[in-house]
């Protein structure tokens, strides 16, 4: 008996205090007061403008500063030093680099991304014919990442240490380091060569790839492979913490049902760690479009970009190196606002 | 061995109600498996080319059997021995690529974590921070379009890449230590700043950095890899697992051991190493470890009390005099 009216006590003292500890989304968001949060904000944004121009002038530096430019590699076979000096005068790059830099910013501000050494066409149409494969790959992986990253996280955290959680944590972990391009080519041969499952490449289908899903099958589970596991050990380790928390333990003493506990109490603070990985991972991402593309020839912007590198075509690697830079800066500033958004509290970067 | 049974293992551990020596078992394997996992790899890259013997007669490409364990590749070369030619590159690479962004992390991140001076913390960490959002592939990919980047390059390339995230670990790892108060006490006491720094934050930090370089030395790997896969920084033919792969692949129909044997040894060290260095870090992250002196002491000292010997034999230990 009494210790019944001992353990009533304590769930009266905390149940007090339970205000605090369980405080609504509104409550918690209006806690940050309303200046640091604009200064925060305007520091953030600064950050990825002041990334966007690393961008630009790194792409720049990396590819035409730097002795030995674009002439000498596209000369190639004949290094003639008169057939040098007339690719130089033809390209512009006996002009100074600043005034070159600032010609290619001004191009680049008003949309023009210049014009390829190679075939003369404007850079803009490479980007637009690469860029529906790429962005359909891309896209389904982000659709399917989400989900599989936050079940898998939620499996595994359900019952730390349980025979689900071990098998989910090892498998991941092993997974989260293997390079795109072995794990691809070993799920070719088992599942192309040896089941005849699935067609090894998407050779012979076109760009059309919508129109033939088994093709895209390969290609996404391989672009997975990495972002899932990386996402999925975050929502885990958020997940624990979460259900071992105060808040939870005091919703659960209110009677609230574990479904409602642990999806509407714990996950979103787990998530929160993961919204970042989620932009962190665009990196992987756009890296593992390239090897993705190459291994399973695609015809999308990682083949243009393999293309251009091979011909040293500098004005589309050029143009497409800056696309995907700004991508990723867009991307993890706008995580970081979602990081915020769902968990204040925590410090996000800048 | 309490060390493999911290932090978030440990957590596990207790939640299934695991004691003893079961539960250490449990928690063990992962790292275990890890280790051996890529020992294979590790060994056939280190120990390959000592015993690879003379390229043989070249033979028609991509053929099965006649006196090749493994078959030909897309020159007509004998697999096996280009599979024990071509870890060496890999595993060297990497571990070049990761020692070097080492070098210039650690002290970057230590004059970050022990400078007074705001500005210069700024100076030295805010431009890293703007370069932590360019994708790793796409700047090593910019760069061989222009230059055409040999082994070294790629490992310098790499380091290059690896540095800002290395450096901020690195800062954050020395700050903490670099704000006990034993530092103050360092300092008062007009110790010179490389005492300070090296002598005590830096051997503080030590381990962290150590788990820390493990970690990445995965993540290198993939980098170096998965660039020789698309031709940076290799010969086209050139005895390489990522370059195998690549080069084969044409023949995957007919000759799939050419692909699948090095796409499996490069899985296998990604996996292994991976697991066995998280494993590292887990037992790093969840000891708590009480931090080093600011002076070692002095041997010395224990001498003292030797004179107090002879008096043992009439406190034996066991009694409650002896235990004082």
């Amino acid at each position: 008996m009494t210790g019944g009216v001992v353990g009533d006590s304590v769930g009266t003292a905390e149940a007090l205090g339970a205000a605090e500890v369980v405080p609504s989304r509104t409550a918690r968001a209006r806690s940050v007061p309303a200046a640091l949060l604009r200064s925060w904000l305007a520091r953030r944004v600064l950050l990825g403008v002041a990334q966007t121009a690393a961008v630009v002038l790194l792409v720049f530096a990396l590819t035409e500063a730097l002795p030995g430019d674009a002439a000498v590699a596209l000369a190639g076979d004949q290094p003639d030093p008169a057939r040098i000096a007339a690719i130089r005068t033809e390209l512009g790059l006996d002009r100074p680099a600043a005034e070159r830099f600032a010609d290619w910013v001004l191009g680049l501000l008003h949309g023009d991304l210049g014009t390829s050494l190679a075939s003369g066409r404007p850079v803009a149409t490479y980007l637009a014919d690469g860029f529906g494969p790429t962005l359909l790959l891309a896209a389904l992986t982000v659709v399917l990442l989400v989900p599989a990253g936050v079940g898998l996280g939620v499996l595994a955290a359900r019952r730390a240490g349980s025979l689900a959680d071990r098998l989910v944590s090892s498998a991941t972990l092993a997974v989260y380091a293997v390079p795109e391009f072995a794990l691809g080519v070993l799920l070719v041969t088992l599942f192309a060569l040896r089941l005849g499952w699935l067609p090894p490449t998407a050779v012979g289908f076109g760009g059309d790839l919508l129109a033939h899903p088994a093709v895209l099958v390969l290609p996404v589970l391989v672009l997975l492979s990495r972002p899932v596991c990386s996402i999925s050990r975050l929502v885990r380790a958020g997940m624990i913490d979460a259900l071992r928390s105060p808040y939870v333990r005091q919703a659960t003493r209110y009677g609230l049902s574990t479904a409602r506990v642990r999806y509407l109490h714990a996950l979103p603070n787990a998530l929160a760690p993961a919204a970042q990985q989620l932009a962190r991972t665009v990196d992987w991402l756009l890296c593992g479009v390239i090897v993705v593309e190459a291994l399973f020839v695609i015809p999308g912007l990682g083949t243009v970009l393999m293309n251009a590198v091979a011909e040293r075509d500098v004005p589309v690697v050029q143009g497409l190196a800056v696309v995907f830079g700004v991508i990723a800066v867009v991307l993890n500033l706008g995580a970081d606002l979602v990081a915020r958004r769902l968990a204040p509290r925590a410090g996000v970067a800048a | 061995m309490q060390g493999w049974l911290t932090g978030e293992r440990l957590k596990c551990a207790v939640g299934r109600g695991l004691t003893g020596e079961r539960l250490k078992r449990a928690a063990r394997w992962p790292g275990r498996a890890g280790l051996l996992i890529a020992a294979v790899p590790l060994l056939l890259a280190l120990l390959g080319p000592l015993i690879a013997g003379d390229a043989g007669p070249r033979t028609a490409s991509f053929t099965l059997g006649g006196g090749h364990w493994l078959g030909t590749d897309f020159v007509g070369r004998d697999v096996w021995r280009q599979i024990l030619l071509g870890g060496q590159s890999v595993v060297l690479v990497a571990l070049a690529a990761t020692a070097l962004a080492y070098a210039i992390a650690v002290p970057l991140g230590l004059a970050a974590a022990l400078t007074h001076r705001a500005w210069l913390e700024e100076l030295l960490m805010r431009p890293l921070d703007v370069l932590l959002a360019i994708p790793s592939l796409l700047l090593i990919l910019l760069v061989a379009a222009v230059f055409s980047p040999g082994a070294a390059g790629l490992a310098l390339l790499v380091a290059l890449v690896n540095i800002p995230d290395a450096a901020r670990i690195v800062r954050a790892a020395a700050s903490e230590a670099a704000a006990r108060p034993a530092v103050e006490a360092l300092r008062m006491q007009g110790e010179t700043w490389w005492r300070t720094a090296v002598g005590y934050v830096g051997r503080s930090a030590l381990r962290t950095f150590a788990a820390d370089a493990g970690v990445r030395l995965t993540g290198v790997l993939y980098l170096v890899a998965t660039a020789a896969f698309l031709g940076v920084g290799v010969e086209p033919d050139a005895a390489d697992w990522a370059v195998m792969v690549d080069r084969n692949r044409t023949g995957l129909f007919v000759q799939p051991w050419a692909v699948v044997v090095p796409a499996l040894l490069i899985v296998a060290l990604s996996m292994g190493g991976n697991l066995f260095f998280d494993a590292l870090l887990e037992r790093e992250d969840g000891e708590n470890r009480k931090p080093p002196r600011p002076h070692p002491k002095p041997f010395r000292q224990y001498f003292r009390y030797f004179r107090y010997f002879r008096y043992l034999r009439y406190f034996p230990r066991h009694t409650k005099e002896g235990r004082r």
